[in-house]
């Protein structure tokens, strides 16, 4: 028994609270005038002499961080809108309109149990998820999300992301083969063919684009779209935005084409026996991958981040760039100021209760404004801001097909694993080719260079 | 302020400061401990064999045995009693190459509850409830079978009205139970939204039977010489609203997969059931009629009030999942005909005939047969003069349905399983008993 | 009731019907022995006359005295069910000849009538339990059978049910090794 521990024990809460924090604050301060003498400016040095190495980890952690609410957005649109085409309400308990749905998924498989089955390889099943997630991931670095906002501008952008996009189907046959289970084991099997097989017409369905592009890039397809919506490849590439739309779908294991994990015939396929976070990586891959593919195709056919009729704004004010961080302050601070008046809104409202009374009108109030000055400083990014524009077009057509993959979800059946197989082979590779053929000829007979714009 | 005496650690140092002592339990003698059990088998002695659907005991037939020879590149995958796709608790072992079916062995029995030696060891009436749950998604049928034998039984003239009621109840639940059948053969397939279609219908029809019966699954409504109550106000609205719908309703869900090429694809020529496999099957209703055989023993062999009423027997000639489910769709058309014709001619009367309170039929035999949705429902009882059957032996369609799934399966794919059982639709609770 | 049919019957099956041919409501009832089961049958089944080509059902019986095997018949040339019961399957050893010949779909009830009464069906390739687990030992439905001392049998008893192994104790094809005998009183 020392002398700190009986007077800590005699010690009332408050002065032991103070006792913890006060040297915690000074500490915290002490260091802080520390940092910013003499750590901050070495750093600063350091960072803006490598700034693609900045930009690089920016980048990955960027587009790491996007998967989260993006996987959440997609599973609760996929349980609302099929609930809606199913003629059920769907999730309605958690948040408004169920809208915390998915993020109490991911608390759930946060906290189950991570289980291994007796005789599973273990390093490869502990490994696969991981793969599969990855490979998924890494894919959206060449992404272009608007003007000035993408990971990398690779001029091999597209052969990246096929490689990458082939990458998963690593992780899935992994999980299939140490998951030491038979559904597991065909679900692999079944992904490896599939993702074989459409990965060709998909790739060759991109030719003709990289052909009337130019580029690689996608960023150089991008803008080679650049103008009004009938400047967009899916006008030029009819035969192409088919193909690439079914071979995508089967890419990304979505009904019809769901035969890895189909449920009534091989229970979850290759995710058959993980659970937990484990099992919680596949889902966010699955979800994650219905972006991308939307992506792509918004991407290579639809125009990408531009905008669908010839749009007289942003007026470009050199000054207003989204690479000078200083700028990026002014629309900071107004969201903040926002965000704080609406939490304090809605706390007046909710104290204030449900009943008509001041406090809860001023806070109805509170909240409303903060609405409109969210609305009037959002519109204000939107005239102002290129890569605000890019980004609202890129989301809104994006999300277009993101509800198409899971209306098809909401409707089709599935089909069998031969009629998927000779759809790829028979159908779908020779008219991937007739499209090149037919592309490649066009360029030369009506004689447009092939030159990068 | 005096220094706090310092406390024991453990519950026994405190234990011990407090003068107690634990008294030393003996531990039990350990009877199964399982590393010690010989007729145990744990993971370790058996490695990856464990996991294998094989028998561990020596076959007892040879057809078993036949079975349980892997060939070349063969493997056993073991579908059910646990699984999204087999109807109740189905456990069907594959043995495949590759994705291709080589033979399928179906393993039953988990659900069965000796509803027979139950029935054996309860009174006439208790019998009615007793077969209730073994087709549970179209009790009243079972409930028929049942008391179409004792009334032969007992030599019972069951009264018109009573008839009328029978088979307007029967055939709105047929219309449900093809309607549900129709969802989950394409929730197999994998579509999501038929199923809820379906159970709009289906829905519907089980509230507007619960207020008639008082029960929406197990209804316990047929009596032995009549039915347990006349139709009521709430009913007759809630199908009166029904009818005005029902048809264009009903035609709506069918083309939801009517029209599906994906669907269509999926069924035609799958799981091909001639005529002649399926009379030597014994293969009954829908799945029967599907193979061109025009047996329904509402024409066939007629009960009740069948004779009276108008409409027709569908039969196709495919014989395949597709011809399967096209007939279903067609039945369900014949059985709104019917559940017209019944609300036009409902005669007036008694619902029940006149029947003591204890039950002593004269020793004998006796065999009744109805149409239920999946094909005939038959029961067999033998009397010995006192207030228990003797004997009664219940007779489900779905079992010899079920039967032909060996038959039917070799050669096609593992995703045709599902096709092919949830087309010929089994019932579980029925074919367990 | 169809009086034409029972004249075809005598007439035609003569001497393996044993006792009167028996007729109530819509149906039909002949008694034969069990050696005579493939010829009925068939006779049934195959003459243009009769066409006996729906099995109906197959049901075993345990009077107490004997076992029977009940087929119900349909066919379109008579209005009545046929009820063919094979009567004097003793009860020590029941045996008695397939109908998986005719129709395959027998197999299974077959199957079941073996596994409620351990009537062995001679010519079933595939005679094996199909609802009572394989270690079972007894036959539900035999008059004899007594539940409560049952499960005290079952080679599982006292190991807790999902370790229970699949050792059969006696051996599955001999009948009369599992046959439940009534309390002596």
């Amino acid at each position: 028994m020392t002398l700190a521990a009986r007077t800590w024990g005699r010690m009332s809460l408050t002065a032991r609270l103070t006792a913890i924090l006060l040297p915690l604050a000074v500490l915290l301060a002490v260091g802080t005038v520390v940092g910013i003498v003499f750590i901050l400016p070495p750093t600063m040095d350091f960072l803006g002499a490598n700034m693609p190495l900045v930009r690089f980890v920016v980048a990955v952690v960027g587009i790491l961080v996007l998967t989260i609410p993006t996987a959440f957005v997609l599973i609760y649109m996929e349980l609302k809108v099929i609930a809606r085409m199913n003629l059920r309400v769907g999730p309605n308990r958690i948040g408004p309109w169920g809208a915390a749905m998915s993020l109490f998924h991911g608390f759930k498989v946060l906290s189950k149990e991570d289980f291994a089955p007796t005789g599973a390889d273990l390093t490869v099943f502990t490994l696969a998820p991981v793969v599969t997630f990855l490979a998924s991931v890494m894919t959206l670095l060449v992404i272009p999300f608007a003007p000035g906002i993408f990971g990398q501008d690779l001029n091999i952008g597209v052969l990246y992301f096929f490689a990458m996009g082939g990458l998963a189907v690593l992780g899935l046959l992994m999980a299939g083969w140490a998951s030491f289970n038979k559904y597991s084991l065909l679900g692999g099997l079944r992904s490896a063919a599939q993702i074989v097989s459409y990965e060709i017409p998909l790739t060759i369905s991109v030719v003709g684009v990289v052909l009337l592009a130019g580029t690689m890039s996608m960023n150089g397809i991008v803008l080679s779209q650049s103008g009004s919506a009938l400047d967009w490849f899916a006008f030029k590439q009819p035969l192409a935005v088919l193909i690439f739309f079914i071979a995508a779908t089967a890419e990304a294991n979505r009904t019809p084409f769901d035969m890895t994990e189909a449920d009534s015939e091989i229970v979850a396929g290759f995710a058959t026996e993980y659970s937990g976070m484990r099992f919680g990586f596949f889902f966010f891959a699955e979800y994650v991958n219905v972006f991308i593919i939307s992506a792509l195709l918004v991407t290579l056919f639809f125009g990408g981040w531009t905008a669908p009729i010839n749009w007289p704004w942003p007026y470009n004010l050199n000054w207003l760039d989204a690479a000078g961080i200083g700028i990026l302050w002014i629309p900071i601070a107004l969201v903040a100021l926002v965000v704080a008046t609406d939490i304090l809104g809605a706390a007046i409202w909710l104290i204030g209760g449900r009943e008509w009374s001041a406090p809860s009108a001023f806070g109805l109030g509170l909240l409303i404004a903060g609405a409109g000055v969210t609305a009037a400083v959002g519109l204000a990014c939107f005239i102002a801001f290129d890569w605000v524009q890019g980004i609202f077009w890129f989301f809104a057509k994006t999300y277009v097909f993101v509800f198409t993959f899971v209306w098809m979800r909401g409707t089709l059946p599935r089909v069998r694993v031969d009629q998927l197989m000779g759809f790829a082979w028979k159908w779908l590779l020779p008219a991937s080719l007739l499209n090149l053929f037919v592309t490649a000829a066009a360029i030369i007979i009506l004689n447009q260079p092939v030159i990068p714009r | 302020m005096p220094a706090r005496p310092t406390r024991p650690t453990t519950r026994a140092a405190r234990a011990e400061t407090r003068g107690e002592t634990r008294p030393q339990e003996p531990r039990p003698p350990e009877q199964h401990r399982s590393e010690d059990d010989p007729r145990i088998m744990l993971d370790r002695d058996v490695g990856a064999d464990l996991y294998e659907p094989i028998p561990p005991y020596p076959t007892r037939t040879e057809r078993e045995g036949e079975f349980y020879t892997r060939g070349d590149g063969e493997m056993f995958i073991n579908i059910g009693p646990h699984h999204p796709a087999t109807h109740g608790v189905l456990r069907l072992v594959l043995k495949l190459s590759g994705e291709q079916i080589v033979d399928v062995d179906p393993v039953l029995g988990y659900l069965h509850r000796g509803v027979e030696k139950i029935c054996e060891n309860s009174d006439y009436y208790h019998v009615i409830d007793q077969v209730d749950p073994l087709e549970y998604v179209s009790s009243l049928f079972q409930e028929w079978a049942a008391v179409l034998s004792f009334e032969k039984l007992m030599d019972v003239e069951v009264p018109r009205r009573a008839e009328y009621i029978r088979v307007l109840s029967g055939e709105l639940l047929r219309v449900a139970s093809h309607t549900l059948y129709m969802g989950f053969l394409a929730l197999d397939l994998g579509g999501l939204t038929p199923i809820l279609y379906s159970f709009i219908e289906r829905d519907e029809i089980v509230e507007m039977l619960a207020a008639l019966t008082g029960a929406r699954m197990l209804f316990n409504y047929f009596r032995i010489g009549g039915v347990n109550g006349d139709l009521n106000h709430e009913f007759m609205s809630r199908l009166g609203d029904w009818m005005s719908r029902a048809a264009r309703q009903t035609e709506a869900n069918a083309g939801l997969l009517n029209e599906n090429e994906i669907f269509v694809r999926r069924a035609r020529g799958v799981g091909v059931l001639d005529r002649a496999t399926a009379l030597r099957f014994g293969v009954t209703g829908g799945n029967l009629r599907a193979a061109g055989v025009p047996f329904d023993i509402r024409r066939a062999h007629p009960y009740s009030i069948y004779p009276e009423l108008d409409f027709n027997v569908p039969t196709r000639l495919e014989g395949d999942s597709l011809a399967r489910y096209l007939i279903r769709v067609d039945e369900v058309r014949e059985s709104i005909k019917i559940i017209d014709q019944c609300l036009h001619n409902m005669p007036d009367g008694p619902v029940m005939a006149k029947l003591p309170r204890l039950l002593r039929p004269r020793p004998g035999r006796a065999w009744g047969a109805c149409e239920g949705p999946r094909g005939m429902l038959g029961v067999y009882t033998i009397s010995d003069g006192s207030d228990q059957p003797f004997r009664f032996r219940i007779h489900d369609p779905s079992f010899l349905n079920l039967e032909t799934v060996p038959t039917l399966l070799p050669g096609n794919l593992l995703a045709d399983t599902m096709t092919i059982v949830a087309s010929l639709d089994p019932v579980l609770g029925g074919i367990d008993k | 009731m169809d009086r034409t049919l029972k004249r075809r019957l005598e007439a035609r099956l003569g001497t393996q019907i044993q006792g009167p041919i028996r007729q109530r409501h819509d149906q039909t009832e002949i008694r034969i022995q069990p050696g005579d089961v493939p010829d009925v049958l068939r006779t049934l089944h195959d003459s243009v006359d009769f066409r006996f080509e729906i099995l109906a059902d197959l049901a075993g019986v345990d009077t107490g005295e004997s076992m029977q095997v009940v087929y119900h018949l349909w066919s379109e040339t008579s209005p009545d069910w046929l009820r063919i019961i094979v009567d004097g399957i003793s009860r020590e050893d029941p045996r008695c000849p397939s109908a998986t010949f005719l129709w395959t779909g027998a197999e299974w009830l077959e199957r079941e009538a073996y596994d409620m009464f351990g009537i062995v069906f001679e010519g079933n390739r595939d005679l094996r339990r199909i609802f009572m687990p394989p270690d079972y030992t007894s036959f539900p439905l035999r008059k004899d059978f007594l539940l409560p001392d049952d499960a005290a049998r079952s080679p599982g008893e006292g190991v807790r049910h999902v370790e229970r192994p699949y050792a059969p104790a006696v051996v599955a094809d001999d009948p009369a090794a599992g046959v439940r005998r009534a309390p002596a009183s």
